[in-house]
C-alpha cells in the first residue's frame, strides 16, 4: 500500500531541501518539525511546533542525498506498528520549476496511519509550495484534524 | 498489475488554495485563466447542466468533449471527458471538481477522474502525470497571479498518431 503525491514549485531544489530538513523552515508550513543530521543510520524525529519537543513520529534516515533525495522510515513514537517508509525525490523539471513526489508506502500494518497520511501530504505540501512561491503560509491545520 | 491491463482506477488529486471558492470556480471555467495553467488550452460551455463543454488546444484542435452533468457553481462541477483526437475510440470519463471553502481563507479543490468503462492501465498515466501540473500551475496563477512555466508534455505514444 502506498501514497504518492506529487507538486510542482517553481523554486530550487536546495530551497526544497532546506524546507523539508530544517526545523525553523519545516515549522513554518508544517504543523510539527523535523529534526535530524540527516546522513544515513540517523534518527530523525518529527516533533510538536509548540517548541516542547514531544516527538509526534521518529524513524531512521535510510538515504540522503541533498538536494536531490531523503529517504527515513516514519514509526510511531510508541512503536505499536511497523514502520512504513518516506521518499521524497526533488528533481529539476523544467526552468525555475522543481517537482516535488513524496512517496509514502510500506503502510500495509497501519491503515490508520496510511489513512492519516493521505489527508496530511496534500496539506503540507499545499503549504510548502506556497511558503516557497509566496512566502505565506495557509491557515489549513485549524479547521481539520491535525495529522501529518 | 500489468500495463496491459483494463482497470477501472479512479484518479484523486486534491490542492490547498489560498484563494476563494469564486476565484477556483473562475480560473477552472474561463478561458482568461485556463490558457494560463491547462497547457495553454482554452474552454468553452455557458457551465450550464447538461450544456456542452470543450477544450481547445492552442492551434485550435480540440483536445476534450463533453457535456455538463452537473454545476452548481462555485462548489461542484462534474463533466463527462471525452479525448477528441486519439487514433482510436477511448471510453467516456468523468471528471469532478469540488471545491470546498475551510473557512480560514483556504479553499481544498479536489479532481476526481472517474473510469465507468475500464481502459487500459497504461493510459491512464496521462492524467496520474498531468493533473498534478494542472492543478500545481492552477493553484500558483490564483495565488500569485503569474502562470507556472510548465513545458506541454506529450501524450502517451499509444496515442500518438
Amino acid at each position: 500500500m502506498s501514497f504518492v503525491y506529487v507538486t510542482y514549485i517553481y523554486t530550487t531544489r536546495q530551497k526544497v531541501w532546506d524546507a523539508i530538513t530544517k526545523p525553523e523552515f519545516a515549522h513554518r508550513y508544517w504543523l510539527h518539525t523535523n529534526v535530524s543530521d540527516w546522513k544515513v543510520g540517523s534518527r530523525w524525529e518529527h516533533q510538536h511546533g509548540d517548541g516542547s519537543g514531544k516527538v509526534m513520529i521518529d524513524g531512521t534516515v535510510l538515504e540522503s542525498d541533498p538536494p536531490r533525495r531523503l529517504v527515513m522510515t516514519w514509526t510511531r513514537p510508541d512503536h505499536s506498528q511497523e514502520p512504513s517508509r518516506v521518499s521524497f525525490d526533488i528533481e529539476d523539471y523544467a526552468d525555475g520549476l522543481v517537482c516535488l513526489t513524496v512517496t509514502h508506502d510500506r503502510l500495509e500494518h497501519d491503515p490508520a496511519m496510511a489513512s492519516s497520511i493521505s489527508g496530511g501530504w496534500p496539506k503540507v505540501l499545499s503549504n510548502l509550495k506556497s511558503l516557497l512561491e509566496t512566502g505565506k503560509t495557509e491557515n489549513i491545520w485549524l479547521t481539520k484534524n491535525k495529522e501529518g | 498489475m500489468s500495463e496491459d491491463d483494463l482497470t477501472n482506477e479512479a484518479t484523486v488529486y486534491s490542492i490547498y488554495i489560498a484563494s476563494t471558492p469564486q476565484k477556483v470556480w473562475d480560473a477552472l471555467t474561463k478561458t482568461e485563466f485556463t490558457t494560463k495553467y491547462f497547457f495553454g488550452r482554452s474552454v468553452e460551455s455557458d457551465w450550464k447542466k447538461g450544456s456542452s463543454w470543450l477544450l481547445r488546444m492552442p492551434d485550435g484542435r480540440v483536445d476534450v468533449k463533453g457535456l455538463v452533468r452537473e454545476a452548481n457553481p462555485p462548489k461542484k462541477l462534474v463533466v463527462t471527458w471525452n479525448i477528441d483526437w486519439a487514433p482510436m475510440p477511448l471510453p467516456e470519463a468523468i471528471v469532478t471538481y469540488e471545491i470546498e471553502d475551510l473557512g480560514t481563507g483556504v479553499v481544498r479543490l479536489t479532481m476526481t477522474e472517474d473510469h465507468p468503462t475500464p481502459i487500459p492501465a497504461k493510459l491512464l498515466e496521462g492524467g496520474r502525470k498531468g493533473w498534478p501540473m494542472i492543478l500545481s500551475g492552477l493553484k500558483s496563477l490564483v495565488e500569485t497571479g503569474k502562470p507556472l512555466p510548465m513545458p506541454t508534455p506529450q501524450p502517451p505514444k499509444e496515442l500518438q498518431k
